[in-house]
């Protein structure tokens, strides 16, 4: 859920950025001596939309954020759950160190025995 | 009771402060692009010359481009704001990603647990058998206070059985346990080391 809205949020900025495009290409379109008016409308049209889209998608995150916000600082945590997750791992691993040295223990005796006969 | 006050104004007045921000942007950038194209329309020539028109024409259109561009970056000053604003108070969706992710970490432990409990019963297993291979031998070297996990194992197994059968009786217990003069404090190293090779006549 705050993926989507902080998605959301960067297709914005894509938005504003297309919005000061637009408005560049429509003024270098009418700095020459001919215009393309198809062109000049394709461009005029994506702005406008581009400007609502950017306004109703703002103002829709700000009225979310105002039904939401409560001003206090949020005090939950995934400590115990990561501390309990390294623990596990780590006895994972002990459990790997000691295998790992018994199983060279085993082929040093197997390579004593090896030797002997 | 002051503070609580303060607190909801001032997240109030911020948001409202970011629908200030959003309008007057918006306003901004429409306003000065209609003004460039009005400014573009070629007009017969006034009190001022041409290119002295041309110049001021100029001159202006720099500015509200300049103006347009500002305000674009205002906007975007505004998208950073809500998406900090976002992260640190949009309670339900950080109570989602805590969750999730407790969930994630739980399973993985448990996954990991799993795992490892498996690994100690196949370990176990095969430690049983090699210890009563190796102490049925005549590479070992141990005396009856050290005993192996398969030996312990039986006399745990001699042992509960007896004392179904005689629960009353505790001097027949140290009958059962093995040779008595020796045992005093019965010191049993069930892992298999023992901590000196007394050999038994």
């Amino acid at each position: 859920m705050a993926n989507d809205r902080l998605r959301a949020l960067e297709d914005v900025e894509k938005e504003i950025a297309m919005v000061l495009q637009c408005a560049g290409n429509i003024v270098l379109e009418l700095s020459k001596d001919k215009h393309n008016a198809s062109f000049l409308d394709r461009q005029l049209i994506q702005f406008q939309n581009s400007v609502s889209r950017v306004e109703n998608e703002l103002s829709a995150q700000i009225r979310y954020l105002t039904q939401v916000a409560t001003g206090q600082p949020h005090e939950g945590s995934t400590y115990s759950a990561r501390k309990d997750c390294q623990m596990a791992l780590n006895r994972a691993e002990y459990a790997k160190v000691k295998l790992g040295e018994l199983g060279r223990t085993c082929e040093v005796m197997l390579e004593q025995q090896q030797q002997q006969t | 009771m002051t503070t609580q006050r303060v607190l909801p104004q001032s997240k109030e007045t911020l948001l409202q402060n970011y629908n200030k921000r959003l309008k007057d942007d918006i306003r901004s950038i429409m306003d000065n692009f209609t003004e460039i194209i009005k400014t573009a329309k070629i007009e017969d020539e006034t009190q001022v010359s041409r290119p002295t028109q041309a110049e001021q024409d100029h001159y202006e259109m720099h500015v509200r481009a300049a103006n347009i561009v500002r305000a674009g970056e205002s906007l975007m000053k505004l998208v950073s704001d809500l998406k900090q604003f976002l992260i640190l108070n949009d309670f339900p969706s950080v109570n989602d990603a805590i969750s999730l992710q407790n969930q994630q970490l739980r399973s993985l432990q448990e996954e990991c647990d799993k795992k490892l409990m498996s690994l100690r019963d196949e370990i176990a297993i095969d430690l049983y058998e090699l210890e009563e291979e190796y102490y049925s031998s005549s590479y070992s070297q141990w005396d009856s206070t050290d005993l192996p996990l398969c030996e312990a194992y039986r006399r745990r197994d001699s042992w509960a059985s007896a004392n179904s059968s005689n629960s009353s009786t505790h001097g027949e217990r140290e009958d059962v346990d093995g040779p008595p003069s020796q045992e005093t404090n019965p010191q049993h190293h069930l892992n298999g080391h023992g901590t000196a090779s007394v050999e038994k006549p």
